[in-house]
């Protein structure tokens, strides 16, 4: 099942979002960044997909593109995004606000600094709620309490009188739910909702944000750096790198068959339970790309461990795997045979250098 | 509420010190008996009045009891004497405290009215035209003191273009609310300008940075409209330095307020003061200083208590505390 | 968490690509040198100002007809700013007020300074009662109005001097000198004692501290430095609003009376505004671009070295 596809290979009946060619770049005294270069998906209707990437890889940019979002100096836009069928990417804040709330809703990353600190949770809630679907005050704060009930808030109707600091920080994620919630969505994107939250609580808001995507039948669009977030929460996953999308697939079929270096550099970077405790992870050499002036050929080339010649003066395109909705853009995949020469060759060098033996695969500047 | 009580205790202390001390410092030196009504009531006095003075005013006795006949006349609003006009402080004190009283309210008042609109509307279109003219403006202002402007207005506006009247003699607005206008319109301008630009500056700095806070683009993101999101969610979380300032620029409004009564010829506090600095006037000077200070005071106060008013988190600190 | 992606869990916030564009565009540094013009120009007048040919001497009546009558000159070329009512040159006056303005601005200065700077230090830095004790000094000298606060002093010193012969030589200029220092202690001493209670917790103070340096070292050494470019801004800043201090007390009658200070001949041109409006107009311009000069070097010494406190 294909949920995120490529334009042209789009076979299912109406996608809720359409992305084509999106770019976002900002003009700054530095020059041109490129911070969304190009991006293409489809989304359907109660989908949830994982937008994954370092910071400064483009994820939140995109995510607040499609919003609209954007700081409102500098930003360049430009290619297409639909939602519902109607052209959204060149509407103003004007228009967008009608949308706002209602029909798309986002949660923030820090829930201690994203309510207003002087406004009470019920007020918070009942806000678009009056502005979106005309309520009155008490339908407002009666459906505010109900929204606090459903995201597993105890004491629903106390806390409607209370304020942000009076709450612990899962609650106020819970509380920024429900404001999102609160006008019934058909799109919900969440900024690395868990980043600020203790361990404990994460697993908890993760299962709250799908159980409510499944019961509203909304999409969710997670962002996140973490592909553990992601891993168990959604259908699909885009990687992002350098502004670009690098790869995207089923979530399960990523897992299985990755395609792309960096996505497995990201992999490694998470902890996995088979692992025997104290197992070192691996860091990914380098920094993000400078999106002012990228790099000419593959973004990633300059931090890959199997980076080749061809790698570094041509772009690769996104081209589909034998898998079906499995995308990727790399000119020696992961599996191929150029990548096992590569990776003997980097083992090789590592004895040679009698390195520490600490460091599995060396992912050094490449040049 | 106890850090209220808190505050309301340093301040009253703040304020005998104060007053002690300005008793004190009018003074030392008048160190033989009958000194101090000497000087008040000037070479011509004849031995029995200096005695009479001396006697109802306790002038003999040391700081402290002199201080607390003062003190307890204050409270009974009995000022005490006035050589200059022969009358008793009080009498001669009561038409002065009301311009004074206007000109600060309209200077204050007015700058709020002027400043509030103008930082939030620079900090939403930061860098904008207006924002750059806005900003020119108010570092300009700032820089002029109120000998500067009264002087470039009143030549402006009286001599000039003729707006206003030199002297108007109407004071009271339930005498006349034109005259009243006409006589106290330029120099609460004179005050007010320089104060209003203290306030953009400190507002729209705040602004600025409440406007980028989460919560802000949280609420956008909710649907709600710019004017709800800039006056309803920024501007109560950009309020506080604005108000701190409401106190803090009070002395220097009250030193604005002596320039303006003395270049306006208004009959107020200030000009009352200094007459009665320049003629060694202890108890007027005395009297106007305590009222002075006592309205910087709760001015203060106040503006402390409005903290807890707008945020929460400050009512509820003090709760516990 | 043992996550270990190089760059930190922080999301890439919408207006990262804003920042750089920010702290690139620098304002433009034409007010500081429009200030440093200005102020470096009047000194030169000042210091030269007997040398130089085209300023009288303060009190040179000018003659039209051999008589020497109330403004009979406007702004021309004789008298570049016109002539006054005892028919003194404007320009001259101004020149030689702005000798006083600025000798008592920067004396006061440098009073409030090292008095306010050292009593903030001792409070910042020992804390305990002598914080408490600073706190209640500087609290007090601010309830006060401060212009209340001058005339009290500037009046009262001219009296102690009769009574209390060891202050005879005390001269107007003095008193106000003292005055306006005594008046730029609080200032000083508040962001000394927030400077130093920052300061002392840093790594390189306590570094000392724990190799036994004595208090007074540590202060020398360590602090002292660091507080320079704060105290400069504050300082810079408050010449300015100082300067107009000054002139408001001369307005208010108590300013130096030879040479006329800039609040004097304001004062004075004051009842014939509408016959001579160049008797008044020049002196508030020059009082006007001195005090804003102040404020365009202390505004880009805010900037430039950080500072919050001082921005007026």
């Amino acid at each position: 099942m294909s949920n995120v596809s490529q334009a042209a290979s789009r076979d299912i009946t109406d996608p809720l979002l359409e992305l084509t060619d999106v770019k976002t770049h900002f003009r700054t005294a530095r020059g041109l960044v490129r911070a969304v270069d190009g991006v293409t998906f489809n989304l359907d209707r109660g989908k949830a997909l994982g937008i994954v990437g370092e910071s400064g890889s483009g994820k939140t940019i995109l995510s607040r593109s499609i919003m609209g979002l954007l700081p409102p100096k500098g930003a360049v836009r430009s290619g297409s995004i639909k939602f519902e069928g109607r052209e959204i990417g060149n509407l103003g804040r004007k228009q967008m606000r009608h949308i706002w709330g209602k029909e798309m809703a986002m949660i923030f990353q820090d829930p201690m600094t994203s309510l207003n600190p002087l406004m009470k949770i019920g007020q918070q809630i009942a806000e678009p709620l009056k502005i979106h679907l005309g309520m009155d005050k008490t339908s407002a704060m009666a459906t505010a309490e109900k929204l606090l009930q459903d995201v597993r808030i105890p004491e629903a109707h106390r806390r409607l009188a209370q304020y942000p600091h009076e709450l612990s920080g899962g609650m106020r994620q819970r509380v920024m739910i429900a404001i999102a919630l609160a006008c019934g969505p058909t799109a919900l994107f969440a900024d690395e909702p868990t980043t600020a939250l203790d361990v404990t609580v994460q697993a908890q808001i993760l299962d709250l944000l799908n159980e409510q995507r499944k019961d509203r039948n909304m999409s969710l669009i997670l962002v996140t750096h973490d592909l553990g977030v992601v891993a168990g929460h959604t259908d699909d996953i885009a990687v992002m790198y350098g502004g670009q999308l690098v790869e995207m697939a089923p979530t399960r079929v990523l897992f299985a068959n990755m395609k792309m270096p960096y996505t497995e550099a990201l992999m490694q970077s998470i902890p996995k339970i088979e692992d025997p405790s104290h197992t070192r992870l691996t860091a990914i050499g380098g920094r993000p790309p400078d999106l002012v002036h990228p790099p000419k050929g593959c973004r990633f080339a300059p931090r890959c461990p199997y980076v080749r010649e061809k790698c570094e003066n041509e772009m690769p395109q996104l081209q589909q795997s034998d898998l079906p909705g499995h995308f990727f853009r790399c000119w020696y995949p992961v599996g191929s045979p150029e990548y096992f020469e590569s990776k003997e060759r980097n083992a090789a060098k590592a004895m040679a250098s009698a390195a520490p033996t600490e460091v599995p695969v060396s992912i050094g500047e490449a040049r | 509420m106890r850090y209220f009580l808190q505050r309301l205790f340093q301040f009253v202390i703040v304020f005998f010190l104060v007053t002690f001390g300005v008793l004190v410092f009018m003074r030392i030196g008048l160190n033989k008996p009958g000194d101090p009504a000497r000087t008040m009531l000037g070479g011509t006095a004849t031995d029995e009045q200096i005695k009479a003075v001396t006697d109802r005013f306790h002038l003999n006795s040391n700081y402290l009891t002199q201080y607390w006949y003062w003190l307890r006349g204050m409270f009974t609003l009995d000022f005490g004497y006035s050589q200059t006009n022969n009358l008793d402080v009080t009498t001669y004190l009561k038409p002065r405290v009301l311009p004074t009283l206007f000109l600060g309210i309209y200077a204050t008042v007015g700058a709020l009215v002027i400043a509030v609109p103008v930082a939030v509307y620079q900090a939403y279109r930061r860098d904008s035209a207006f924002d750059k003219i806005g900003s020119f403006f108010s570092f300009a202002l700032v820089s002029i003191p109120a000998l500067v402007l009264a002087p470039l207005l009143s030549y402006l506006f009286i001599i000039r273009l003729q707006w206003f009247p030199r002297l108007a003699s109407k004071i009271y607005p339930w005498e006349s609310l034109s005259g009243h206008f006409k006589n106290f319109l330029l120099p609460s301008i004179v005050l007010m300008l320089p104060l209003a630009a203290v306030y953009v500056r400190l507002l729209r700095a705040d602004m600025v940075q409440t406007l980028q806070a989460d919560f802000v683009t949280l609420a956008s993101a909710k649907g709600v409209s710019p004017r709800r999101v800039l006056w309803s969610h920024a501007l109560r979380n950009s309020l506080f330095t604005l108000l701190t300032n409401v106190g803090v620029q009070l002395g220097g409004l009250v030193g604005g307020a002596l320039v303006v009564e003395q270049y306006f010829n208004i009959k107020g506090m200030g000009s009352l003061l200094v007459v009665g600095i320049l003629s060694s006037d202890l108890f007027t000077v005395q009297s106007v200083s305590a009222i002075l200070v006592a309205t910087v005071v709760t001015v203060n106060l106040l503006v402390d208590l409005s903290y807890a008013v707008i945020d929460p988190r400050i009512r509820h600190a003090r709760a516990l505390s | 968490m043992t996550l270990t992606i190089e760059s930190p869990p922080v999301a890439d916030p919408a207006s990262a690509p804003d920042t750089p564009a920010r702290t690139q565009r620098r304002r433009p540094r034409i007010g500081m040198w429009f200030g440093i013009t200005w102020l470096g120009g009047l000194v030169f007048c000042i210091v030269f100002a007997s040398v130089l040919p085209f300023i009288r001497l303060y009190d040179t009546k000018i003659r039209v007809g051999g008589k020497a009558g109330r403004y009979n000159l406007g702004p021309g070329w004789t008298a570049w700013l016109g002539t006054d009512s005892s028919s003194h040159d404007v320009f001259a006056r101004c020149i030689y007020g702005a000798r006083v303005t600025l000798t008592v601005g920067v004396l006061s200065t440098v009073i409030g300074l090292v008095v306010g700077g050292l009593l903030g230090i001792a409070s910042g830095y020992f804390q305990g009662w002598t914080d408490r004790v600073g706190s209640i000094i500087t609290d007090s000298l601010l309830a006060l109005p401060p212009l209340l606060l001058a005339l009290l002093l500037v009046y009262r010193m001219d009296d102690l001097k009769d009574v209390y012969s060891w202050l005879g030589w005390l001269d107007r200029q003095w008193e106000i000198t003292l005055t306006l220092g005594i008046l730029a202690i609080a200032p000083f001493a508040r962001i000394a004692r927030a400077q130093t209670i920052a300061l002392r917790d840093r790594e390189f103070v306590l570094a000392a501290r724990s190799l036994g340096a004595k208090s007074g070292r540590v202060i020398a050494r360590e602090i002292l430095p660091n507080l320079i470019p704060a105290m400069l801004t504050v300082a810079v800043t408050g010449l300015g609003i100082l300067v107009a201090a000054e002139g408001a007390l001369a307005f208010l009658g108590l300013g130096v009376e030879r040479p006329l200070t800039w609040g004097k001949m304001i004062s004075d041109g004051q009842r014939d505004l509408a016959r001579a409006w160049w008797a008044t107009i020049f002196p508030c311009l020059f009082l006007f671009l001195t005090v804003i000069s102040f404020n365009l070097i202390g505004d880009q010494l805010a900037r430039r070295f950080d500072i919050r406190e001082a921005a007026i």
